[in-house]
């Protein structure tokens, strides 16, 4: 099992408890692409940032690649995060002032086997965009680029925050597409979140999460291209 | 103003308390500085002008060959108030005691403490010479014989610094007056021998001094009187020395402390212009929700005024007590009745007033900006943020490395920080060189002014002038002749006109080369000649400030001088120029100590122990002191602002770049490094910012002091100031870096949940909004 969550609890305490995730587990196999659906509050961001070593669990192990990775101190989080786990963020999270090759240096900077830049670029079909700034780019573009600058650390997990929430459904067919080329291509296990239900069929396995609880947990017979996704 | 938005203006300002206490404390120290500063000024003004005034201190002093007959007459014909005063010295086993008949017309004494003379064998004493002899008031002193009463101490207009001759330069120890009535002074049975009858005069009429103390020596001359210790007040040390001090502190704090203050209020203005700017979302959603542009202005004017006013006001609190030690350390030196501290009110307000009205109205000015733009541009913040300026899409980086390209994009990201920073440590690099130059200046102006031109060490200076038929020069000493002068046009440059034998040796006189001149030729120094604009081969014009005979020579050669202004020319010619006999001479310079009477000499100079006169430049190094911690401040203060807010404005980026996986110290590298050539840079500018500033000071100074210290600048204090201005740098980088550590992951992803809430669609991420105080927990625990 390469994702292996068991048990994960986290709450929050502010005069008042909250339990953001209780005894959450979930699996999935390298390589497949995964989803978790679920309202707002379900706990879906928490259960990100705790796979990606951003938080901590109160309870529980997640174990990513046979490491378990809530046993790991600061110093160890730091270099999960450095090289193994990859981010995409809903809007992008591009440094304004640095250039389209730039962004996904900043990535491949502290790298110590990554990708090389103009081959990601090429991978997401922006070769041609690498000298520019991200305001001169469209919100698709950026997004690639954003998936660019994730996947050039060649990272063996992908973790997308609802990567499509602020695009048309043209682009968002586009970047979809794009991540299960990279999942494809790189053989990179992809975590996503999101709230749009047509975005599970693209996924091998899909978690619902509601009130911080795993509610259902399903594989996919058959995976959908993101081209023929409808919503 | 409406009341949530008030609490509004707390939050804010605990939010970003560092900064805003910097930005106090910015004000407060230029508050401080300027109200300390003109206090002193004031103060000491008050105290020295006051006792001028009030005691009618004298604008000359002399003496005359036989008694002047009709005083009343003179004094009508000259309009000058004449005082004919009695002086008698007693020695006294551990010191000396000059007794003093008190003036009634001109340098009337006060009394500062005890009483004034009521009876017979009272005394009045300076309270210094109290103070070293062990001598309290109600206690009694002998003199030759005689026993008197001290009654109180006073303090006299023309002894306000205590030196026994009037061309000494430092205090003779043990030395010290006393005031007893005439009738006293003439009870003693040597006196009528001994005692010495000294006018003051003083004019009635305040201005043209120069041209009716020319008048009154005219009127002295033809009346066949012969004047000897004829000296204006100018050049009077009793006299001078305090006013030399206020001239100093004006000209030198004054604008210092003006510039200062200014600056001060520029870097607090542009910060809050930046605060409020980088506010523009919030402002467009309070405009959106229906705020008017008055209440808007009113709440965003809340805080710089806030703050200007806490800052001026607690600067100028600060300074009040600040002005008693200086103004103590003062009257350390000289004798003044101590009349308190005196505060200009408008200064007092100024303090105050001014950064309120400059900080507030560049605040007024961003926030009105700011608000012409539409509620909908506003709250596009994020689109503000992602715009490139010019520079920055002109760059080209491809070849450099990603944190060389980082940094230098961080730099470009915006110009107006950019400008700020470099311009504010420019400024603090300027003031701390200044402060270290006019140090140095001052070191060189000691160190090879005019003491270390004496090769011959000791000046005896005489009372009237001698000459070599009557009284020869012994071997290893040499004659000179003297007069003060002015070029003609410009009273304020005065300088000595001195006539030299041509084979003199008594003074150092080389050219700008270090190479000897001739003394046979007239010889200008090099200041003198810099105020006057005059080169070899030019003529100087010039006036007998005595008799008001004007004179002109061609000057042959250039002196090597640090802030001395004089002409140097042949002994002979100077006298027949002058119309004097032939070797007349006031002043012999001697190898050697001379057994001369002491009752010729005016005062001789001992220059073979140098550091003595070290005492005379405690204000400088009290300025220079002040000035360079100044510098530091200023220094910190710039560059934690400027960094503190680099932080801010790059949370998202910071926080990213920790999401990442970049280490601390990796983030610190990129972000707070990124500075370092915009600090070389700046501090480099400071210098020629510097050489200009100190260019028109120091003429400013030269105008009111009459000297023009030469500005050198030392290359050992360049470094000094570089490695301190880096120092600052990198402790603010490291007092910076725990706020940078202090930023957590969370940041960047709230951000992304921020931009949503004015998005509809966006709207079911509201949790995040609702239930702040998990965020707040949050980001305590990405913090990493």
């Amino acid at each position: 099992m390469f994702l292996s969550v068991s048990n994960l609890t986290k709450s929050y305490h502010t005069g008042i408890v909250t339990h953001v995730l209780k005894d959450v587990d979930l699996k999935m196999e390298r390589g497949q692409i995964g989803v978790i659906l679920g309202p707002s509050g379900s706990g879906k961001s928490t259960l990100m940032n705790i796979i990606g070593g951003v938080d901590r669990a109160d309870g529980g192990t997640v174990e990513v690649g046979g490491e378990r990775i809530t046993d790991f101190n600061d110093n160890q989080l730091v270099e999960y995060r450095r090289e193994r786990v990859g981010f995409v963020f809903q809007f992008y999270n591009l440094m304004p002032n640095l250039m389209v090759a730039e962004n996904i240096e900043v990535v491949s900077n502290i790298s110590k086997k990554p990708l090389k830049t103009d081959e990601v670029l090429s991978a997401v079909g922006l070769s041609d965009k690498k000298n520019r700034f991200p305001r001169e780019l469209s919100g698709g573009e950026q997004q690639r680029v954003s998936i660019a600058r994730a996947i050039v650390k060649n990272p063996k997990l992908l973790l997308c925050d609802e990567p499509t929430g602020a695009l048309d459904l043209e682009t968002s067919r586009g970047v979809l597409s794009l991540l299960q080329k990279v999942n494809a291509q790189f053989g990179t296990t992809i975590l996503m979140i999101t709230h749009n239900v047509a975005i599970a069929g693209m996924a091998h396995v899909v978690f619902r999460l509601r009130s911080g609880e795993v509610e259902e947990a399903a594989h996919n017979s058959e995976i959908i291209p993101a081209e023929r996704i409808e919503w | 103003m409406v009341m949530v938005l008030r609490k509004r203006v707390w939050r804010m300002i605990k939010k970003n308390k560092g900064r805003y206490i910097g930005i106090v404390i910015l004000i407060l120290v230029g508050s401080l500085y300027f109200t300390a500063a003109t206090g002193i000024s004031t103060t000491l003004e008050n105290m020295v002008v006051g006792f001028a005034e009030e005691y009618r201190q004298e604008d000359l002093t002399f003496s005359t060959d036989k008694p002047i007959q009709d005083i009343a007459a003179l004094e009508e014909e000259s309009g000058a108030l004449i005082e004919a005063y009695r002086q008698y010295d007693v020695k006294l086993p551990n010191g000396e005691l000059r007794l003093l008949s008190p003036g009634t017309k001109v340098n009337i004494p006060a009394v500062t403490s005890g009483r004034g003379l009521e009876n017979p064998g009272d005394i009045l004493l300076d309270p210094h010479f109290c103070q070293t002899q062990g001598l309290t008031i109600g206690g009694q002193i002998e003199l030759n014989g005689k026993t008197f009463r001290i009654v109180g101490t006073m303090a006299v207009p023309n002894y306000v610094y205590i030196i026994k001759n009037l061309r000494d330069v430092l205090p003779t120890s043990g030395f010290g007056i006393g005031i007893v009535s005439g009738a006293d002074l003439s009870a003693f049975p040597e006196a009528s021998n001994e005692a010495v009858t000294v006018y003051g005069a003083r004019f009635q009429d305040r201005k043209n001094i120069d041209a009716q103390t020319t008048k009154l020596h005219g009127l002295l001359s033809q009346k066949g009187y012969s004047l000897s210790e004829w000296l204006d007040s100018e050049n009077n040390k009793r006299v001078s020395m305090p006013w030399g001090n206020i001239s100093s502190m004006k000209s030198m704090s004054f604008p210092v402390a003006t510039a200062f203050f200014l600056l001060s209020c520029l870097i607090v203005g542009v910060m809050i212009m930046r605060t409020v700017k980088s506010d523009g979302v919030v402002i467009g959603t309070l405009y959106a929700q229906g705020y008017r542009r008055r209440e808007l202005t009113r709440h965003y004017m809340t805080i710089p005024v806030l703050l200007s006013a806490v800052g001026g006001l607690a600067g100028t609190l600060l300074a009040l007590p600040c002005v008693r030690p200086v103004v103590n350390s003062m009257l350390a030196s000289y004798i003044l009745p101590d009349k308190g501290n005196t505060f200009s009110p408008l200064n007092l307000a100024l303090a105050v007033l001014v950064p309120v009205a400059l900080i507030g109205l560049s605040s007024f000015l961003a926030i009105r900006r700011i608000l012409r733009k539409t509620a909908v541009d506003l709250m596009k913040g994020d689109e503000q943020k992602a715009k490139v300026n010019f520079i920055e899409r002109a760059l080209r980086l491809d070849r450099l490395q990603f944190n060389t390209k980082f940094r230098i994009r961080e730099q470009v990201r915006s110009i107006p920080r950019l400008l700020f920073l470099v311009l504010g440590v420019s400024a603090a690099s300027m003031i701390l060189l200044f402060g270290f130059t006019y140090n140095y200046s001052m070191d060189v102006v000691m160190d090879k002014g005019s003491i270390t031109r004496y090769q011959y060490p000791l000046e005896y200076n005489f009372k009237e002038i001698q000459n070599l038929q009557e009284r020869a020069v012994p071997k290893g000493a040499e004659p000179y002749n003297a007069l003060r002068c002015y070029p003609e046009g410009r009273e304020s440059v005065e300088f000595y006109l001195v006539g030299m034998e041509p084979d003199s040796i008594g003074f150092k006189v080389n050219d700008m080369q270090g190479n000897a001149l001739s003394r046979d030729q007239v010889n200008i120094s090099s200041p003198l000649a810099s105020r006057l604009k005059l080169t070899e081969g030019d003529t100087i014009r010039f006036v007998n400030k005595l008799d008001g005979k004007s004179y002109s020579l061609a000057i042959d050669g250039i002196v090597e001088a640090y802030g001395e202004q004089f002409v140097y020319m042949p002994f002979d010619e100077f006298n027949r120029m002058t119309g004097q006999p032939v070797g007349s001479y006031s002043t012999v310079l001697s190898s050697h100590e001379i057994d001369f009477d002491e009752s010729l000499l005016s005062g001789v100079m001992d220059a073979r122990n140098p550091e003595a006169y070290e005492d005379l430049n405690a204000l400088t190094t009290l300025i220079v002191t002040s000035v360079t911690a100044l510098a530091v401040l200023i220094a910190v203060i710039i560059l934690f602002l400027v960094t503190s807010l680099m932080i801010d404005e790059n949370r998202n980026t910071i926080s990213l770049l920790k999401i990442f996986g970049y280490r601390g110290k990796e983030v610190t590298n990129l972000i707070l490094n990124s500075s370092t050539p915009a600090v070389f840079v700046g501090f480099w500018l400071g210098l020629p910012f510097m050489l200009a500033f100190g260019n028109v000071l120091y003429g400013y100074v030269a105008e009111i002091t009459n000297m023009l210290i030469p500005m050198t600048v030392n290359p050992l204090y360049v470094l000094i100031s570089f490695a301190l201005i880096f120092a600052v740098y990198e402790i603010t980088k490291r007092l910076c870096g725990r706020k940078l550590a202090k930023i957590s992951m969370s940041e960047a992803l709230s951000e992304l949940l921020g931009r949503s809430q004015y998005t509809p669609t966006n709207l079911k991420k509201s949790y995040h909004f609702f239930v702040p105080s998990i965020n707040r927990q949050r980001k305590s625990m990405y913090n990493n």
